[in-house]
């Protein structure tokens, strides 16, 4: 298997604050522990699992993941050397690791920056000059996590690392090998992907509201 | 807000396409709060609503980061298990009961 990059990503950092027991585990682990690699499991399969399966949007491929990120982390435990924080260096480890399954998936003969992008259809509708109902109060974390469930994989992408898990726009230009500026551009389609859902989201739920209410 | 490329005023097509760029560069990614733009966004109501319609599906999106509600199934631990076992390059032999 290649090896996954393992430099921090420096937007990160705080976003990752120690916790408790973990370096005590890691330590174990590394003299080969086996109850402390369980502890590991334990403190960051949570972060892990959730982070593939909001990449993929899928569970049974996120499950794959989850344990081929900790059968890998297994073995390259001795490498970690705290030049990061623990969480930071398995979260870009499961990163690279989606990414490299994406491409083994179906991207081998392509770029990932040309097959990322959807196709018309699910792009979103510039709709400049008409009026839109607000979205500002109306979306809980619920009712976001479904839709970016629902975004085309490129856009679900682009979204996930920059606006749920902190990545700069040049580092996931690195990881995706796009340019900058395709990741911004991704970036704000998503956005207008996700308003485009939320809004014909919570218009399909007021039409259901008015139907009860009529019975 | 004033086109830097050839003095003069943004229409409102071109605020919105201009976004993308504009969103990276605002503070905390607020273009609302930036009083370069409050002309503009007064004088096009469209693209106000736009702007804060993508800056709450950001702001909602950061609070995805945290807690980690989703957990994985008992099954990937015990493919954990079985696989660290039966790996001959493993630095150890695992047996491992999950806490």
């Amino acid at each position: 298997m290649t090896q996954a990059n393992t430099t921090p990503p420096p937007g990160l950092f705080k976003r990752n604050p120690p916790i408790a027991g973990e370096a005590d585990a890691l330590e174990r682990a590394k003299n080969g522990d086996p109850d402390a690699f369980s502890k590991l499991y334990a403190l960051h399969k949570r972060r892990v699992y959730t982070l593939c399966l909001r990449m993929l949007g899928n569970v049974s491929e996120a499950e794959d993941m989850t344990q081929e990120a900790f059968l890998h982390l297994y073995r390259k435990l001795g490498s970690f050397r705290g030049e990061s924080a623990f969480s930071t260096w398995l979260h870009r480890l499961t990163v690279n690791l989606v990414l490299m399954h994406l491409r083994k998936k179906g991207l081998q003969l392509v770029s990932l920056e040309e097959t990322i992008n959807p196709s018309e259809e699910d792009a979103p509708k510039r709709d400049f000059g008409s009026r839109d109902p607000r979205l500002s109060g109306s979306v809980d974390r619920v009712a976001l996590e479904r839709a970016v469930g629902t975004l085309p994989p490129g856009y679900r992408l682009v979204f996930v690392l920059h606006d749920v898990e902190g990545y700069e726009h040049n580092e996931i230009a690195e990881m995706l090998e796009c340019s900058t500026g395709n990741s911004k551009s991704q970036l704000h389609k998503a956005r207008l992907k996700l308003r485009e859902i939320l809004r014909q989201n919570a218009q399909a739920s007021l039409v259901a509201q008015q139907g009860e209410l009529a019975r | 807000m004033i086109d830097p490329h050839s003095d003069r005023a943004w229409t409102c097509k071109e605020f919105e396409q201009a976004l993308p760029e504009l969103f990276e560069r605002a503070q905390g990614g607020k273009l609302s709060a930036d009083p370069r733009f409050a002309v503009i966004l007064r004088d096009c109501p469209q693209a106000a609503e736009l702007v804060r319609d993508l800056e709450y599906i950001a702001e909602t999106a950061r609070m995805l980061l945290e807690p980690e509600i989703e957990a994985p199934s008992s099954d990937v631990w015990s493919a954990i298990q079985s696989k660290l076992s039966s790996d001959t390059e493993a630095p150890a032999k695992v047996d491992i009961k999950l806490n």
